[in-house]
């Protein structure tokens, strides 16, 4: 993102050079049939910072997501309109396993890990392109170090773990694609608070590594305390963006909770 | 012997011909169902052109005869790669079209993607079958072989036919392959993965239309493989079809869909129900007996008995 974009008069941006963006969302815009889900959205990730996007239910944070991994445009039920852009690369109009071959992977909303596959095979599922094949064993080592708890349940059905440890097995087979950036879906929603400290510290491990990560919370305060910068979605249209230290709450807040006409710097 | 040692010596050569040759035929049984429980367990598609595609292993393995006259058991080197060409094919080209992702892709309910590969499937029975009937003709055709009349000689009044052992083991080396192929290997586990969420398995970077495509590809190769074994056991007909179907069908009910050993066990259930029921009342009553088998089940346990 330039220096020179800034909503409702924050700054948008500091601290984070003059760094090309490994991801460009421009004129992003999607439908489910005549319903218009996302107005406009445009923004940049910085390469290895957290991004994060809040925003009330419907706000069309998961449209987002879908949009960039490719899932709005399976149909003609839904479609997309706008640029996607990985490093000079158009994802958009790529299918799904391309954009995932480029780099960029999701853990969807719920988890969705294959239930009938045990924690082993879930992760080497995530291993399936040719590229990561050969370093399976290796990443599934690295995985078991980060979540050493998978290791003793390797071969248990994934259908029969709690909660916190389905979201284990969902973040290790995306991490298994060696992925560039990963993007979380309600990474917290319905997992206990002990649990969701726990999954943020793993996240701060994963970003340590180099990794982007693009995160929709709704829980705002744990989206401001993990990310390095933040958007604020409202019925489909960026209302907010800054570097959370310096977006003053009650603006988030009442982004969040729909009040367009916030002022400018205090 | 006494007359009371007789009978029983007789009453036990009955039960023990019942569960060895129903044992048997359930190995062949198992072949002919897997193709239509792993349709059904991966893609959720009801394929009511199974028994037909059967019969097209089974002449397609005739005219191989008639150019080369080897053994039967050397046609499956083709047969079972242009099955399986053939059920690739089939799934990206037609079936991937109307099924369930691809209805509620085109914005329709995927009630339509249940029911549109029933009726397609249904109208391409027809098609294979008056395809055959066009292309050689009505009457019965056979795969001669060696074996046809061989039987393995266990006592004086106990034999099992030599064919059906063969296939018998053949069935159980092609079920432990499958087996191997699905839990083992990237492509087995990628169609495992698709068939429990085919809407995130894209995110593993798996094309499930290609994924999709092989499943259907080996189950036709099985069914190609089931259809020579057909063909070397008995006669067969263009319209031969639907009575293998109603075999699968039976099978994968008994032994409950999507699952390799539920089709074994249940092609021996329903195979020793069979020879059973002709033992004690008749041949007629075979195929009665085995419906009641399927009717039992589907009282009872309509999930079938080994479904998880």
């Amino acid at each position: 993102m330039s220096t020179s974009v800034r909503e409702g008069g924050l700054i948008a941006e500091s601290g984070r050079g003059g760094r090309r963006p490994i991801l460009t969302v421009a004129g992003l815009s999607a439908w489910y049939g005549e319903l218009r889900a996302l107005h406009d959205v445009s923004f940049d990730v910085a390469p290895g910072e957290v991004l994060a996007v809040i925003g009330a239910n419907g706000a069309g944070k998961s449209t987002l997501l879908k949009s960039i991994t490719g899932m709005m445009n399976r149909g003609r039920a839904a479609h997309i309109d706008g640029t996607i852009d990985m490093r000079g690369r158009r994802l958009n109009r790529l299918p799904t396993e391309k954009i995932v071959e480029a780099g960029v992977t999701m853990v969807p909303e719920g988890r969705r890990l294959f239930p009938r596959l045990t924690v082993v095979d879930n992760l080497l599922a995530g291993a399936y392109l040719p590229r990561c094949r050969e370093r399976r064993t290796e990443r599934l080592e690295a995985m078991f170090d980060l979540f050493p708890r998978l290791a003793e349940r390797s071969d248990q059905l994934v259908s029969q773990m709690s909660g916190g440890e389905q979201q284990m097995v969902a973040i290790a087979r995306a991490l298994m694609s060696e992925p560039r950036i990963i993007l979380f879906d309600e990474l917290s929603l319905g997992l206990a608070p002990a649990v969701v400290d726990d999954i943020y510290g793993k996240i701060r491990q994963i970003n340590a590594q180099g990794i982007t990560c693009v995160i929709i919370e709704q829980d705002m305060n744990r989206a401001l305390a993990a990310s390095d910068h933040v958007i604020v979605l409202l019925e489909g249209a960026v209302v907010l963006r800054g570097d959370p230290a310096e977006l003053r709450e009650s603006a988030v807040t009442a982004a969040y909770f729909g009040s367009r006409t916030q002022g400018g710097p205090t | 012997m006494s007359e009371f040692d007789e009978e029983l010596y007789w009453t036990l050569i009955d039960i023990a011909n019942g569960l060895l040759t129903g044992t048997v035929i359930g190995g062949y049984y198992a072949m002919i169902a897997i193709g239509l429980a792993l349709t059904f367990g991966v893609m959720r598609l009801v394929n009511l052109a199974h028994g037909d595609f059967l019969i097209v292993g089974a002449y397609l393995a005739a005219v191989i005869l008639q150019i080369l006259p080897v053994s039967p058991f050397y046609t499956l080197i083709i047969v079972v790669p242009v099955m399986f060409a053939l059920g690739y094919g089939l799934q990206r080209f037609l079936l991937n079209h109307v099924s369930v992702q691809a209805m509620e892709a085109k914005g329709l309910s995927a009630s339509y993607g249940l029911m549109a590969p029933i009726l397609v499937t249904f109208g391409l029975g027809i098609f294979v079958s008056h395809a055959l009937l066009g292309i050689f003709d009505s009457n019965a055709m056979q795969l001669r072989n060696a074996f046809a009349f061989s039987a393995i000689r266990l006592s004086a009044d106990l034999n099992i036919s030599l064919l059906r052992f063969i296939f018998f083991l053949l069935g159980i080396v092609i079920l432990i392959a499958l087996h191997l192929y699905l839990t083992r290997t990237h492509t087995g586990r990628a169609i495992r993965a698709a068939s429990d969420d085919a809407e995130i398995a894209p995110l593993m970077g798996i094309r499930t239309a290609h994924v999709y495509g092989l499943a259907s590809g080996v189950a036709l190769a099985i069914a190609g493989a089931a259809g020579v074994m057909i063909g070397m056991i008995r006669t067969f007909q263009p319209f031969d079809g639907p009575q293998f179907l109603l075999i699968a069908f039976g099978t994968v009910i008994i032994g409950g869909l999507g699952s390799i050993a539920g089709s074994l066990v249940g092609g021996i259930l329903l195979g020793i129900t069979q020879v059973l029921a002709g033992t004690y009342f008749g041949p007629s009553a075979q195929l009665v007996g085995g419906y009641m088998l399927i009717l039992f089940v589907l009282a009872f346990k309509p999930q079938g008995l080994f479904s998880r």
